[in-house]
């Protein structure tokens, strides 16, 4: 996803001459022929996430297009005053792109966690957030991000998450159909790169004959309430999967839209729950541990593709928000 | 205008007053007949705060009809009590949370380096306001980008919402701490005219260093029972107070006196 980035980027900036890129001191190796191309267009501004945000609205009030780079748990906590007021009030199209976002970084332990950034991001007015699932998703939707008027916010992974085929195309703010459901009456949506691994359940679902609808919401702000609705036509359930804190994430979106209709699909969420990732887990062994892998995300579908699963949707509905293994 | 607006901050403007009077009467490349020019110095008041003294001397130097004075503070006014750039659109930047403005001014002049651009950008921000780490953040890039088009002029009166700075600061010399950060600094006395026309006169003060003026001002300068009192930085003044330091300033509000004319 990163590569992937970083190709994204060089194209926009061979097509845009006012595009410049700014980092916190990341990325080692990674911009080396940004940096050869473009000379005086790659800035790194050093440890100091604030100054990289002010700099970055400065040069946007000048007709530049910044895009700023760090990890994303530095990019999006850390200068958050900065964002709110140099970006989200000033009205600028400065993307900020947290690498790493999520629990990329969970090995590194919680000052490398960013479970919040979306919805750090998410709370500023004017802020588009975008969580893209694979190399692809990244690279269509930079070059969107830059024809926004006000500031956005890029969750990208690291190197080498498989890519996925889908017909649809990949649009900001809409949401992306991934699998058509095959007889089934629940779906299963994402953000983010946790996508491949909800695609990675279905195929453990292949046996037996489940196939919800997939669809992957890599805008979270703002949300495609209009998939929403034509959702809630077809399903009964909508499993949100996110590699996020449950407040201020996707599940938390999809729970207002819902909130705020008389009516509508229960929804059930697997991801981490509101609390801190200690022991410093390998990704894949956090995801098991914290019930949202590919195993669990079968079983899940499993238990919501059974009839009986049907009846008291709402009684069970609240026992089902989180997926707190205890 | 601190009166009819029913905000202070007195304190805080009346400081800065001379300084900002300095830099809109002949040194600032700004126009009214054309505020947005590609070529104008960027000026960002970083201590808005204090927006009374900016938004006085723009209009006394023509950027807005007086009689917008008298909206001050009021609701959907272009004047509110923070500067607001979609409420004052001349404006280069929003304030009202301070350690904005220099990042801003560093961002902007690298990218007018970029364009070949010579124009110049100041920011005038309070004592109080280099608390903020994000001040020291710009400060080490505008010194490693050599931007010696910047200049920063603190305003030192040396009171904070509810201290003295120097106290906060542990009793340091902010012209040492910006000469350590690699930027060419000198202190004056930021209500003596003669003293920050000279200074402004000798701006870039060293080539390819970024400028800092530290200006030693009174809090309150000009009337006498506000001049260095804590007190005063947030006090909004009664009819009696305002009478009595308009008389002993031998002025009256700009606005005002357009109304009765």
């Amino acid at each position: 996803m990163r590569k992937a980035f970083a190709e994204a980027l060089l194209q926009a900036a061979e097509k845009d001459p006012r595009v410049i890129f700014l980092t916190g001191d990341l990325g080692f190796g990674t911009f080396d022929a940004f940096q050869a191309r473009f000379g005086p267009r790659y800035v790194n501004v050093g440890v100091a996430e604030a100054q990289l945000v002010c700099a970055a609205a400065g040069l946007a009030l000048e007709g530049w297009r910044p895009i700023i780079y760090s990890i994303a748990s530095f990019a999006t906590g850390r200068p958050f005053e900065q964002i709110r007021i140099s970006l989200g009030y000033a009205g600028v199209p400065v993307v900020v792109i947290g690498a790493g976002g999520g629990y990329t970084y969970a090995s590194s332990g919680v000052t490398h966690h960013a479970g919040e950034d979306l919805g750090l991001m998410s709370l500023i007015p004017g802020m588009t957030v975008v969580a893209p699932g694979d190399p692809n998703e990244v690279a269509q939707l930079l070059p969107q991000l830059l024809k926004l008027s006000g500031p956005s916010y890029l969750r990208v992974g690291k190197y080498g998450e498989p890519a996925y085929q889908a017909d649809d195309a990949v649009v900001l703010g809409r949401a992306r159909l991934l699998r058509e459901g095959d007889r089934a009456d629940f779906a299963v949506v994402s953000t983010g790169q946790i996508a491949s691994v909800v695609l990675d359940a279905m195929e453990l679902l292949k046996p037996d004959g489940i196939a919800p609808t997939v669809m992957q919401f890599h805008t979270v702000q703002p949300l495609d309430t209009a998939a929403l609705d034509a959702l809630a036509d077809k399903v009964h359930t909508i499993i949100v999967v996110e590699e996020h804190l449950p407040v201020g994430g996707l599940a938390a979106g999809i729970s207002t839209w819902r909130a705020a209709r008389s009516d509508g699909p229960r929804i059930v969420r697997l991801g981490p729950p509101h609390a801190l990732v200690l022991g410093n887990p390998t990704v894949p062994e956090m995801r098991k541990r914290l019930g949202f892998d590919a195993a669990a995300i079968a079983a899940m579908c499993r238990t919501i593709g059974r009839p009986a699963a049907r009846g008291g949707i709402l009684s069970t509905a609240n026992a089902r928000l989180t997926s707190d293994p205890t | 205008m601190a009166y009819d607006g029913r905000e202070g901050h007195l304190s805080s403007a009346l400081s800065c007053t001379d300084l900002l009077v300095a830099l809109y009467n002949g040194w600032l490349n700004v126009s009214p007949d054309d505020p947005k020019s590609a070529n104008r110095d960027r000026f960002y008041f970083s201590k808005g705060h204090a927006c009374t003294a900016l938004y006085a001397t723009l209009a006394d130097a023509g950027f807005m009809p007086k009689q917008t004075l008298a909206s001050y503070g009021k609701t959907d006014s272009p004047l509110p009590n923070h500067s607001c750039r979609h409420a004052l659109p001349i404006l280069e930047n929003s304030a009202g949370s301070l350690g904005h403005g220099l990042g801003l001014a560093t961002g902007a002049l690298y990218g007018l380096r970029l364009d070949n651009n010579p124009s110049r950008a100041v920011v005038l921000m309070s004592d109080g306001e280099c608390n903020e780490g994000s001040v020291w953040e710009a400060a080490m890039f505008a010194a490693a980008q050599k931007l010696d088009r910047l200049l920063a002029i603190v305003d030192n009166n040396g009171l904070q919402a509810v201290g003295r700075s120097d106290v906060l600061m542990g009793h340091t010399s902010l012209e040492e701490k910006f000469r350590a950060f690699g930027w060419s600094a000198r202190t004056i006395n930021g209500n003596n005219m003669t003293e920050i026309c000279d200074a402004l006169a000798a701006v870039p003060f060293a080539p390819g260093r970024p400028c800092a003026i530290i200006a030693k001002t009174v809090g309150g300068s000009g009337v006498k029972f506000m001049e260095d009192q804590v007190l005063w930085h947030y006090r909004t003044p009664s009819e009696e107070e305002m009478k009595r330091a308009l008389a002993e300033l031998g002025e009256s509000p700009l606005h005002k006196e357009l109304t009765h004319a």
